[in-house]
């Protein structure tokens, strides 16, 4: 059974329909890519996955459960963790803060704990701490623990966007065109650290992308799609060597 | 009801409508030329409608000449908020709140030079003689409201004409259709907000005078909450289109007379009918997304690392050492004014809560702390101690605050401002006369300990009192600092900064505002048991609208998010009533009244317009200054074409980021794409 499973997924605003029967499935421990060019429904079913965008038809499974009605916060629960296209990184808190509120979700202490300074509170700010920590130092980037997140530069930004999302323990981490704003060298840097997150952690992952440089070395399978709908599917060579992916970049020549 | 009675009372609503129009329109024309929400629009109709009675009934002038006069002050009124407390501001929601503090100077001001007595005759331009009888409907009309009715219609079209006509009015056409294109063509954008100002304080002047003899009263309360239905038809009409505007107003005040019947002709049903106006239209707004994105919540406090470990406990000892003092040297009055300064401080940490944690606003603080007071009061009633009643009225308060929170789930800024200011007003005019929750008598007995004791034994109850608020007031200042430190409060300061990310952590937002608004609503709760605990009765008066506006003024001077500066908030209100006379933080009356209203409306403009942090972040700047030598000047930015510091600040941060990953990073990182800020 696939830990992510898009099925039939359908959306239509007003009388454009943006995707249309789209299915996708991500496996355990799979790095899968979904490619298109501009306006191809990319963002729309990313958004469909994460919570954002209520799909006219179609099902989305997270780990067997039905979770196409459920609010974002629910799906962030089961297991799915996500970064942004532009980088929500919160301004004003340090990077160590913006990890501790992603890793605040295994933590229970509310609003009874603080006032009585209940033992699970503290308990709770050291937990998040740690796993925070533990996640800065795994991506090498412990030493921009007390910066401002809201003065890094946008490649730093990505990595502690990728970070943060890390700390919830996703099960599937979807990741919103990760290298745009990125030079090659930093996208080449970003390619090769998903890979190690994938040997190491294991995790999930799917990539709405339109750099070939990051779906192509990184990707198990690509599905690639245009004007809403799904255009083919399977390795990246065979993807990339497809008739209608070609055409769909590149145009066809008319005779 | 018959459908002649229907249109009976219709009618009658007609003239009142076309006032709401009035000041909507005055309201709108500045909204939509500065993106003010001018919430002092009833004020400055309640002020000239004093200047009037007293050019025409206390200097004796002519009726025409003391309506023509108060106009012209209201217009240069305009003028004076603009020019010297609007322009030196940034942003919206920050120049709306200096508008609230000219409502609470104009109050004030009012009430020193004309005495807050009622009784005042208002001027009238036409007699109330029967015009016109309308047989079929058994309905007739007075010569002043069919000549306020015409002066409506005539001002709404002369409006009209000047927008379409005159060159003044065909550029604040294009301000408010985009202030910087306007201005590349080359339209003086100052000079016509300015005029829009005076135009639209102008109409409010007018508004007042006119419908003050309709009204039959003149003081300084009523026209203030009069804003309510102005709000009310502005919303209907859009917050876009004068004569959408203006239709708004005059549905407003038709409907009104009819809704009213129907559901029996409470007292203040007009102010309900405005609040739910007013809330239906700004969900609508939301929903259809004409809402403005770009009015954002309040200017955040930055957070501090709050101090921790010997300073804090020297600080806090401190404190407890002042506070204690008075209370074992003191008597019954010093425990009592005491106990009111502690009570306040409390009400301005629940704002702290909401406005510096939670980052929303609430102009209906005092409503939640006469809901937690009569709520303590009914529990007492059925015969719960007062030490149980305290939290309890405190959770209906907390369950108030709940609800007024759901709307909050989709407004912000500046239209919670607007739905909260609202509230305030309707519950003046209704919740406070709503036996269910006031009583027959609108006081509810509130028994506290050591009432009895104060009889027999003298001060010793009212030290007991006074360190159960001081108590509540430690234990909840505890919370708030715990709270903002803790996960809650790391959710609530990231939910500040990113929803959606927030949400993409597993964070309910839903569930995080509203718990955010019930904890306020909670301790603004225990404020208003505690200080109505003082005087032995749950009663509205302490509550009132002004002074839900007085507490966010409190908050603002004190420094949003500061929790310290929530017990200075609440020691300037004591303080300022002990100076004139008022004692254990009751409300003062008369001049003495009038005195602190304007000072507390003139502080909160000086504050908004001069100093934004408050008080707290003067005095952490004044900290940081003599903790370390002043920094050097930051270089001034360099122009777009010269940014070569940046981009090689982001060539070396590339670089050293790429050997972070791998040892066969090309050198390319170095001559590569310059990162970009998306």
């Amino acid at each position: 059974m696939s830990l992510l499973e898009v099925r039939g997924v359908t959306v239509r605003f007003g009388g454009v329909t943006a995707v249309d029967g789209l299915s996708l499935d991500v496996h355990a421990g799979e790095i899968v890519g979904l490619i298109g060019p501009n306006g191809a429904g990319k963002t729309v079913t990313f958004n469909v996955i994460t919570g954002l965008q209520r799909p006219g038809a179609g099902t989305v499974r997270l780990d067997g459960v039905d979770v196409t009605a459920m609010p974002p916060h629910a799906r962030a629960r089961l297991g799915l963790g996500r970064t942004f296209q532009i980088v929500q990184l919160y301004a004003g808190m340090t990077v160590l803060d913006n990890l501790a509120v992603a890793a605040h979700r295994f933590t229970t202490a509310g609003l009874v704990a603080d006032a009585l300074r209940l033992p699970s509170r503290g308990r709770s700010l050291a937990e998040a701490a740690e796993r925070a920590r533990a996640v800065l130092e795994f991506l090498d980037l412990s030493h921009l623990a007390a910066v401002d997140a809201g003065s890094l530069p946008v490649g730093h930004a990505r990595l502690v966007e990728l970070a943060r999302a890390l700390c919830l323990r996703p099960s599937v981490l979807l990741l919103d065109e990760p290298a745009s704003g990125l030079d090659p060298a930093e996208t080449d840097a970003f390619v090769r650290l998903l890979a190690r997150i994938r040997g190491t952690i294991g995790c999930a992952m799917l990539l709405v992308e339109h750099d070939m440089s990051v779906v192509m070395p990184l990707c198990d399978h690509v599905y690639a799609m245009d004007f809403g709908r799904p255009l083919t599917d399977g390795t990246p060579d065979e993807v990339r060597a497809h008739p209608d992916v070609v055409a769909a970049y590149l145009g066809t020549v008319t005779a | 009801m018959s459908l002649r009675l229907a249109l009976a009372l219709a009618l009658s609503g007609l003239p009142l409508g076309a006032m709401y129009a009035l000041q909507a329109m005055g309201i709108v024309l500045v909204y939509k030329t500065s993106g003010v929400f001018n919430f002092a629009q009833g004020a400055i109709g309640m002020a000239a409608a004093y200047v009037a009675s007293g050019l025409g009934v206390s200097l004796g002038l002519p009726a025409w000449l003391a309506v023509l006069g108060a106009v012209l002050f209201g217009g240069v009124l305009g003028v004076v908020i603009e020019r010297f407390t609007i322009r030196p501001a940034k942003g919206a929601l920050p120049r709306t709140i200096i508008t609230l503090g000219w409502l609470l100077a104009l109050q004030g001001l009012v009430g020193l030079v004309f005495g807050t007595e009622l009784g005042r005759r208002p001027v009238s331009l036409f007699s109330p003689d029967t015009a016109v009888r309308i047989d079929a409907l058994a309905t007739a009309f007075g010569w002043d409201q069919l000549g306020v009715l015409v002066t409506a219609l005539a001002v709404a079209g002369g409006l009209g004409l000047f927008f379409r006509r005159s060159p003044l009015g065909v550029a604040m056409r294009a301000v408010s259709e985009g202030a910087d294109a306007a201005r590349l063509l080359g339209i003086r954008v100052r000079v016509v907000t300015l005029a829009a100002w005076a135009l639209g304080a102008g109409l409010a002047a007018l508004a007042g005078v006119l419908v003050t003899p309709l009204l039959g009263t003149l003081d300084t309360v009523g026209l203030v909450v009069f804003t309510i239905q102005a709000l009310a038809a502005a919303l209907v009409g859009g917050l876009t289109s004068l004569p959408l505007t203006f239709a708004g107003g005059i549905l407003l005040g038709m409907g009104q007379p009819v809704i009213g019947r129907l559901l029996g002709s409470p007292a203040g049903v007009n102010e309900l009918i405005a609040l739910a106006v007013v809330l239906g239209a700004l969900l609508l707004r939301r929903r259809t997304g004409r809402g403005d994105s770009g009015a954002d919540g309040l200017e955040p406090a930055p957070l501090r690392p709050l101090p921790k470990g010997r300073a804090a406990g020297i600080a806090a000892g401190a404190v407890a050492a002042a506070l204690v003092l008075p209370v074992l040297i003191g008597g019954p009055q010093a425990n009592f004014q005491l106990a009111g300064l502690l009570a306040w401080a409390l009400a301005v940490l629940s704002l702290v809560l909401l406005a510096g944690v939670v980052g929303q606003v609430s102009l209906c603080q005092a409503f939640f702390m006469a809901v937690g007071a009569y709520g303590a009061g009914i529990f007492m009633s059925h015969g719960v101690s007062f030490l149980a009643a305290l939290p309890l009225g405190a959770l209906l308060a907390a369950a108030v605050a709940a609800v007024v929170g759901i709307p909050a789930l989709r407004l912000r800024g500046l239209e919670l401002a607007i739905a909260t200011l609202s509230l305030a007003f309707a519950a003046d005019r209704y919740f406070f006369r709503w036996t269910p929750l006031v009583g027959k008598d609108t006081v509810r007995p509130l028994p506290r300990p050591g009432f009895t004791d104060e009889v027999l034994h003298g001060v010793a109850g009212a030290r007991a009192y006074t360190l159960l608020v001081a108590a509540v007031l430690v234990l909840c200042a505890w919370w708030v600092a715990s709270l903002r430190r803790g996960r809650t409060g790391a959710a609530l300061t990231a939910l500040r900064s990113s929803t959606a990310a927030t949400a993409a952590m597993g964070f309910s937002v839903t569930s995080l505002k509203l718990r955010g608004f019930a904890a306020s609503g909670f301790v603004a709760g225990l404020a208003g048991v505690l200080f109505s605990g003082l005087s032995h009765i749950a009663g509205y008066a302490p509550f009132d609208f002004t002074r839900s506006i007085s507490l966010l003024a409190y908050a603002v001077i004190a420094g949003i998010g500061s929790v310290p500066g929530a017990v200075v908030g609440g020691a300037i209100v004591t303080l300022s009533a002990l100076s004139v006379g008022g004692g254990s933080g009751e409300i003062p009356s008369g001049d003495a009244a009038s005195v602190v209203t304007i000072l507390t409306g003139a502080a909160l403009i000086a504050v908004v317009a001069g100093a934004p942090m408050g008080l707290a972040g003067l005095v952490s700047r004044l900290r940081d200054r003599v903790a370390s030598p002043p920094p050097a000047p930051p270089p001034a930015a360099p122009p777009p074409s010269e940014r070569t510091d940046e981009t090689t600040e982001i060539v070396i941060v590339t670089a050293s980021q790429s050997e972070r990953f791998g040892p066969d990073t090309s050198q390319t990182a170095q001559v590569g794409k310059k990162g970009r800020r998306p």
